[in-house]
């Protein structure tokens, strides 16, 4: 393998982490309340405006700021559900869907007032900083996102194996009316599942806001990455938006590096119709049983 | 007092175009270019209702697919020299044919598919429109000209406005034919319940292709209408946010209903006139205004007019009326159709 190409899948895999923890969030909330979440690339972006006015304007340390913005965006996500979703989890699907699209455009529309259509940058974790392996050169940030990114998904996994919300919330998934049955607090797993998946995305934000510059519309093309990511995964697996995600971000960067880095942009278009074509269940997905 | 079914007659209709006719008497420019939006936009409308509020998917191409009509009208006229009036009915057939291979493999699929698919072709579309200068001109833009009859050049608001009266007229007229016939209800049975559709002899994935086509049909004359409009084409006007303005106009009118379209266009055309320059309130109002709207009255105003007993219900049967007191004369013993003489309203 030449020296472009692993260069090229390393960015890949940095890029592809961020899109398998967006994929992630979409995939936690479409498994727990049946709806796509279309709001999660603001979620995204909010959560990288709040790292930067930590950061950049109230100049605290790098590691609290990250931490700060985590946790605003899982009480962000937890206010969602519980003052718009709670009521309305009875409604049918295109009542949900529409509501987070409202809900896009109004945290766009409000982080427009503040920061207007002006583009910012935010310093990365360790500015101009390089690992060195051997030969190979990376820029400290890539590292940093790939090894939260792999830190943030071996947490999810042991939280859902071994803690008792964990359980519950596989239980609320694999069937709501069971889990009321056996005296699982569903309305806390609801709320629990979108503080975790707004957090995951913030978290994203802030790791994704060096690279791709911070402005109000930046969250539509890692939401269509993490959607590219979810369909290739299957839809509804969670081992499977991540592999989906590094999948994602590899096939970008090569695709850009040898093809054409004009269409980069369009390969999460090419990914999910490819994966329609070929194999509709994603990797890791299985074709769902009818019920009447 | 509860108004006749009278009002959605054929002849009532073609009464109504014809004193819409004479609003160019009460305008000036200003106010006739934003009818004539109006007009494009209720297009549109019907289209996306089509989808959204009658056969109850969820789509985000609806925008994407406008453009793929008004630059289809625009670069047919202006590079190729092609006469309008056939370059209006192209844009629609090629809006109809992109969006339905676009979507085809999404449409047998669990039903985000078909959301998570349009939207990925909504930003493609979009970056083609920006990017591919070779075709479009990219930012630059593209000036459309004015279509021509017998000769004369129709333009100016006035004169462009007789043709989108027209073609609206038609599209509606159309748009009340299909819904009464099979198809129609076809679109409002999947929305109910696909497996009892299925039961039916409905085919799901059949019934999905053709709502898509239609609505992307519309999409592409209403985009074609678009275009004679403006007189002047630029990528950005077919972007997610303009997406949301549809979504608006069919939400805030009703889903579900054709009047809806119509209703949620004249409301909604004037509000970005309004607020113009101001992108961050618009997005604001508009993004609370669908969550209001499609939480508390997914039936949009034309559901509370119809709740006022003001607007009729609107039944998918053709000449019901008849139809029914054919069943009533023969003591109810002939298989009637008072049991399908079910509207299509949303709830």
């Amino acid at each position: 393998m030449d020296f472009l190409t692993f260069h090229l899948i390393l960015a890949g895999l940095a890029n592809g982490s961020l899109y398998a923890l967006v994929a992630l969030g979409l995939v936690l909330i479409y498994k727990s309340q049946d709806v796509v979440n279309f709001a999660h690339g603001e979620i995204l972006m909010c959560g990288a405006f709040i790292g930067y006015i930590l950061l950049e304007e109230l100049n605290l340390p790098y590691a609290v700021a990250f931490l700060l913005a985590v946790l605003a965006g899982g009480v962000l996500g937890a206010l969602i559900e519980r003052l718009a979703f709670r009521r309305i989890a009875h409604h049918p699907h295109i009542t949900l869907a529409m509501v987070t699209v409202g809900l896009s455009f109004a945290l766009k529309g409000l982080s427009r007032i503040r920061f207007g259509m002006d583009i910012f940058t935010m310093p990365p974790m360790f500015a101009g900083r390089v690992v060195k392996v051997g030969s190979l050169a990376m820029s400290a940030q890539s590292v940093v996102i790939i090894g939260i990114a792999l830190a943030l998904t071996l947490l999810l996994f042991l939280f859902f194996r071994f803690t008792s919300m964990g359980k519950q919330m596989r239980a609320t998934q694999q069937n709501l009316t069971g889990a009321r049955i056996v005296g699982i607090n569903t309305g806390a797993v609801f709320s629990i599942t979108w503080a975790l998946a707004a957090a995951v995305g913030a978290g994203a934000g802030v790791l994704a806001a060096p690279i791709s510059l911070l402005y109000p519309d930046m969250g539509t093309n890692y939401l269509l990455k993490g959607f590219a990511a979810a369909v290739l995964g299957g839809f509804g697996s969670v081992p499977g938006a991540i592999v989906g995600g590094y999948i994602v971000g590899v096939f970008e960067m090569l695709f850009g590096g040898y093809v054409s880095t004009a269409f980069q942009h369009t390969s999460a278009f090419c990914i999910i119709i490819l994966v329609l074509f070929i194999r509709p269940y994603g990797l890791f997905g299985e074709k769902p049983v009818h019920r009447v | 007092m509860r108004m006749p079914q009278f009002v959605y007659s054929r002849w009532f209709l073609l009464g109504v175009f014809l004193v819409l006719a004479a609003i160019p008497l009460v305008t000036n420019r200003y106010t006739q270019f934003i009818v004539n939006l109006c007009f494009v936009y209720a297009v549109a409308g019907i289209g996306l209702n089509f989808l959204l509020g009658f056969a109850g998917q969820f789509a985000f191409a609806h925008a994407a697919l406008m453009g793929i009509g008004a630059y289809a009208t625009a670069l047919l006229c202006y590079r190729l020299g092609v006469s309008f009036w056939i370059a209006l009915p192209v844009s629609g057939l090629l809006a109809a044919l992109i969006g339905a291979i676009a979507t085809l493999p999404a449409l047998r699929m669990k039903r985000v598919y078909l959301a998570l698919m349009t939207l990925a072709f909504a930003e493609l579309i979009q970056w083609a429109l920006i990017h591919w200068k070779a075709l479009t001109f990219g930012t630059d833009g593209v000036s459309v000209p004015a279509p021509r009859l017998f000769g004369y050049a129709i333009s100016g608001d006035y004169a462009v406005f007789y043709v989108i009266l027209v073609v609206t007229y038609l599209m509606v007229a159309l748009a009340r034919r299909i819904l009464q016939s099979r198809i129609g209800r076809s679109f409002v049975a999947v929305r109910g319940s696909e497996i009892v559709s299925l039961c039916n002899g409905i085919s799901i994935a059949e019934t999905k292709a053709i709502v898509f086509t239609l609505s992307a049909f519309y999409a592409g004359i209403s985009g074609s209408l678009f275009a004679i409009t403006l007189g002047y084409l630029v990528p950005d006007g077919f972007g997610l946010f303009h997406l949301v303005v549809h979504f608006s106009i069919v939400v805030i009118g009703g889903l579900g209903s054709m009047m809806g379209a119509i209703v949620g266009s004249v409301l909604l055309t004037a509000l970005p006139e309004v607020l113009r320059g101001l992108q961050a309130l618009q997005e604001i109002i508009y993004g609370v205004l669908l969550m209001v709207f499609i939480v508390f009255m997914p039936t949009g105003v034309v559901g509370l007019l119809k709740k006022a007993g003001i607007l009729p219900r609107e039944v998918l049967v053709r000449d019901w009326q008849a139809a029914y007191r054919r069943f009533k004369a023969g003591n109810g013993k002939s298989a009637g159709p008072e049991r399908s003489a079910d509207d299509g309203e949303y709830d």
